[in-house]
């Protein structure tokens, strides 16, 4: 009996000090004996990854995750560790990312397997900064990698997107005072973390930028209700910035990926409504051909992928169709020779001539749509 | 041009992996010799993804087993991934003098142990192990590389279900899919150690997917011959079919064939070996070097570049690594290519030689719109360019879609449309930024000055609201290019009143109306017999859909086309401020369309704003060409199967 307490008191100390001890060492890093502590916050980070993920040949304690769990969740670790991720060591970032994910998935053994895992429930009503703190991981390149792993984890629950696209400093309605502040029908100011996606998409490195990317394409198309009403309410902000920062921009990668994720987006079934707001812009038509005409074809590709939407519409509106009509014999010609190696690309060629036959069939003059 | 690549002296071809070309090349501030693989992302349809991920995993190892990972850069739509050097080549290179004796296999084999160790730990798994992807370093070193299938568990006791790998090297579990872990790139590290010993893989004579069905089906490949019992039972303790038996690579280090390995430089015999079979041969040896390619060096030369790429089908390896991806596509045609080129390309505009003076007007916004933020890297390099050449092109390939050049005018004024008129809720703005936001150019700031009193104000609305839409419409309805060209002239000359004397545009149409009005003949053409009051607005019943003869008529004389112009908001459906405005009434239920349904109606409520009201009533709506109702519906039918068909597509994309 003395044995059972002994050692059930001993791990608990421990898997209770760990958060301690390691909060002790991160507020250090930038002082004098920095090297040092990063050092110290290295061994400790490495305990707390094992008891969270035991080995390969040791399983893991509950109880002493419960534990540790709870430690790192009362010392604020979670704050700590997102904001200073880039300062850490190399293999310390990467256990950074163990923990976080390993912390964020913990459900207390009595708990249903339904329920929200506690430190996720608490940063998403408590503690949104930590969100805000792991997407700003994006700022510098040692932190990208592991912040965006631990985001994307995080924002399969909806909740989480949703503390990410509200963000909006101190506004009102701005989920900065937790999930239940969010208020979704007010316009975005533009400032909140989520619209700084796309500076990191556009303007970081390679790597930064193809991770940044990656969040924001799974923010855009996990959540089903929650994305579409943002859109809709954010339209013009959302696109403006899109149009003109992805689809524009210099980076061959960003501009290709967006422009297929835009085809996605406008092609979800829940973005209905985002989609025909979308392709009644004739601003939106020009933006959109003038990619089928880039000289790199994979972006004249992605580029049809979007175009087709708009030739399809049935509904399109009257700026578009005028601008299907003025320019119909070219865009015939073009289409009858566009992307004519792709021979095996079946479903393509279904697409192009079916295109051909609807900008063929279009009358002579913009009709006002019907509906 | 700052471009990291400058950074890199690139020297010659090192080989051809999987989906891309590795150079060896010195990074010039350090004097390191490195490999750069370039690849090139146009060439395949792939997912960009999966190369991301390739760098995700390789840039979080640190272990002197795997091949370090320096830096990855885009250069135009080619990836340089930067890697450490390593001299000694592949070990499937070094098969080719002879196959590896039983110590160098043990040496080989224990340091990919240590590294499967290290990957394991990390939560990866290499998913491709073979000769081919384990490189050595001139001191003999053995590092994993070609991380290119490689996996990153979250979970460090999850499994995977992706078919990927060698087939010749892959375990059975993961050809039949039913989930498996670190333990299958033990099997392939068994697969390996009898193809060092043997020169080729079991069953290398048979066809790879016939090797599919026959792993699974078959016992596990045994080790024959004279080889020492330890190195039998080695590989026999790899190529355990079930999984869950086979050991990790912790266990296998225990190993005694492991245990009893000798020294890597010993491995330096290997290379030695194949450098004296390279001298050996009879065949010299050209290397191929790395050569600038034009397309980074000169835009003008780009295109032919991109048809050097479209032609070069990425060289099949003798036994590819499958992967879950589509083959790549082979580009024979350049004649597409010369068809879709910006200057003879079908969809530029047939109206040279017009509109000169509009061109030269236009031409610094569309460059503005075109190079946004491109200053660094060679992608704008090509767009300014095309830009400069824009002189010789009257209509840019911007208008050549579209509402004529007259759009790019249209947006750019309507910043100081919204500040003077102050009608305009905010949420209209964005969407007529243009491309760039500097676009508000000192000129115009100096306009806006200029506008300040009443008659002005009316004038510049005038002329944003009416003259100029109604000028972009016609242009844009009009064939002829001598018609066009006038048309462009009088757009001009208007631009210039509106730029100099917005109060001199509101005179004029003042006189105008009143002209108009006075004449007997005139005031019932333009002036509908409904009208009552004001002579302020003459107005037209036609619409866009109009097809009358009027349309005609009106260009023949300047006098007329102006009388026509305020006639013409009721084609302003470009206008975007229109567009937000319904749409902002609009609710997310879809009641746009409902909103839609009358675009006449938010138009002539505009319209009554824009010139002051009391004309809503001079603004029949239109109604739809009749007989055209069925088609609406087969487009319906048709778009519903369209659309099904492209979710399809993409629902397909998003499960995979």
């Amino acid at each position: 009996m003395a044995s059972f307490f002994f050692g059930r008191t001993r791990t608990r100390t421990n898997a209770i000090d760990l958060p301690r001890q390691a909060k002790d060492h991160v507020t250090k890093l930038e002082g004098p004996a920095g090297a040092a502590k990063a050092e110290e916050l290295g061994k400790v980070l490495s305990q707390m990854k094992f008891i969270l993920q035991g080995t390969h040949e040791a399983e893991v304690s509950p109880d002493q995750m419960y534990q540790l769990v709870m430690g790192v969740i009362e010392e604020d670790l979670l704050y700590l560790l997102a904001v200073n991720l880039h300062r850490l060591p190399f293999e310390s970032r990467k256990d950074t990312q163990v923990i976080f994910s390993y912390v964020f998935r913990f459900r207390p053994p009595t708990a249903s397997p339904k329920s929200e895992p506690v430190a996720l429930k608490y940063i998403i009503e408590q503690r949104p900064q930590v969100l805000v703190e792991l997407c700003k991981g994006y700022d510098h390149k040692e932190s990208a990698t592991p912040a965006g792993s631990v985001l994307r984890e995080l924002i399969k629950s909806e909740a989480a997107a949703a503390i990410i696209l509200y963000d909006d400093g101190d506004e009102p309605g701005s989920s900065a005072h937790g999930l239940m502040a969010i208020d979704r029908d007010r316009l975005q100011s533009g400032n909140g973390i989520f619209w700084r996606f796309f500076d990191w998409i556009d303007k970081g490195s390679f790597e930064v930028a193809a991770d940044a990317f990656t969040t924001f394409r799974e923010l855009l198309t996990k959540h089903k209700d929650l994305v579409p009403r943002f859109l809709h309410v954010n339209f013009e902000l959302f696109f403006d910035k899109y149009n003109h920062i992805l689809v524009q921009s210099n980076s061959y990668v960003t501009k290709r990926q967006s422009i297929k994720l835009l085809g996605e987006i406008l092609l979800d079934r829940s973005n209905y409504n985002v989609m025909t707001e979308y392709v009644d812009r004739g601003e939106h038509l020009k933006i959109c051909m003038n990619l089928l005409r880039d000289d790199r074809k994979m972006v004249q590709y992605e580029g049809f992928h979007v175009f087709k939407v708009f030739v399809a519409n049935p509904n399109k509106s009257v700026p578009v169709q005028k601008i299907l009509i003025m320019n119909r014999d070219k865009l015939l010609t073009f289409l009858s020779q566009f992307l004519e190696d792709r021979t095996d690309d079946e479903q393509f060629i279904d697409e192009r001539e079916f295109l051909i036959k609807q900008i063929r069939s279009m009358p002579a003059q913009p009709v006002p749509s019907q509906r | 041009m700052a471009d990291v690549a400058d950074h890199y002296q690139v020297l010659e071809e090192l080989g051809r992996g999987s989906f891309g070309v590795v150079y060896k090349a010195i990074d010039k501030s350090t004097g390191e010799t490195v490999a750069i693989k370039h690849i090139d992302l146009e060439s395949s349809d792939d997912d960009i993804q999966e190369i991301q991920q390739e760098i995700a995993v390789l840039s979080t190892c640190g272990s002197s087993y795997v091949t370090q990972y320096k830096t990855s850069f885009l250069r135009g739509h080619k990836l340089w991934i930067v890697m450490e050097f390593l001299g000694g080549g592949s070990c499937l290179d070094l098969l080719k003098p002879g196959n590896f004796s039983e110590g160098h296999i043990a040496i080989v084999c224990r340091e990919l142990l240590r590294g499967l160790e290290y990957l394991h730990a990390e939560g990866k798994i290499h998913r491709d192990i073979k000769a081919a992807n384990i490189l050595l370093s001139e001191s003999g070193k053995v590092k994993l590389a070609d991380f290119g299938v490689a996996a990153q568990l979250t979970n460090i006791k999850s499994q995977r279900h992706t078919f990927v790998g060698t087939p010749f090297w892959m375990a059975p579990e993961v050809i039949q899919q039913a989930g498996y872990d670190f333990k299958a790139d033990i099997w392939s590290l068994g697969i390996t150690a009898m193809e060092l010993a043997l020169g080729e893989p079991p069953h290398a004579a048979m066809h790879p997917m016939k090797v599919l069905f026959h792993i699974p089906k078959s016992p596990p490949p045994r080790l024959e011959g004279n080889y020492s019992k330890e190195f039998k039972d080695f590989i026999a303790k790899c190529l355990v079919k079930d999984p869950d038996y086979r050991p990790s690579a912790k266990d296998m280090l225990k190993h005694k064939f492991i245990r009893n390995a000798g020294k890597v430089e010993a491995l330096q015999e290997l290379i030695t070996a194949k450098q004296m079979w390279d001298a050996n041969r009879t065949r010299t040896k050209h290397p191929v070097y790395y050569q600038e390619t034009l397309h980074s060096m000169s835009p003008a030369d780009e295109r032919d570049e991109w048809v050097f790429d479209t032609v070069r089908s990425v060289a099949p390896k003798q036994r590819g690594t499958v992967r879950s991806r589509k083959p790549s596509a082979i580009f024979p045609v350049e004649d597409a290519m010369r068809r879709l080129d910006v200057k003879d390309g079908p969809l530029q505009p047939t109206t040279p030689g017009t509109v000169r003076k509009a061109t030269v007007r236009r031409q610094p916004s569309i460059a503005i719109a075109q190079s946004p933020t491109k200053q660094s890297s060679q992608g704008s390099v090509r767009r300014i360019s095309t830009s400069s050449v824009a002189p010789k092109r009257p209509l840019q390939p911007d208008m050549s879609f579209g509402n004529t050049g007259s759009t790019m005018r249209l947006f750019r004024r309507v910043p100081s449309d919204s500040s003077t008129s102050g009608q305009l809720g905010d949420a209209s703005t964005d969407e007529n930024r243009p491309p760039t936001k500097p676009s508000t150019t000192s000129s115009e700031q100096q306009q806006q000055q200029h506008t300040s009193g009443k008659e002005a104000l009316l004038g510049r609305r005038l002329y944003n609201k009416a003259i100029e839409p109604s000028l972009a419409e016609l242009h844009a309805q009009t064939a002829g290019s001598d018609k066009r060209a006038a048309l462009a002239n009088l757009s001009d000359a208007f631009a210039h009143l509106d730029a100099v004397d917005p109060e001199g545009a509101y005179h004029l149409l003042q006189t105008l109306l009143a002209s108009v009005a006075q004449d007997k003949k005139l005031a019932p053409a333009f002036i509908p017999h409904s009208s009552s009051a004001s002579p302020a607005l003459p107005s037209k019943t036609t619409g866009p859909s109009d097809n009358t003869p009027q349309g005609t008529v009106l260009i023949k004389t300047p006098a007329q086309v102006l009388a026509a112009s305020p006639s013409k908001l009721v084609l302003s459906n470009a206008n975007p401020h229109l567009k937000s405005h319904r749409r902002r009434q609009a609710t997310p239920d879809g009641s746009v369309f409902e909103q839609q349904r009358s675009p006449e109606k938010s138009e002539q409520r505009d319209g009554e704003k824009g010139a002051g009201g009391g004309v809503e009533a001079r603004y029949p709506g239109k109604e739809a060409l009749p007989g055209l109702e069925h088609c609406q519906h087969l487009s319906g039918v048709f778009y519903e199967r369209w659309a099904n068909g492209l979710l399809s597509r993409w629902g397909g994309v998003a499960g995979g």
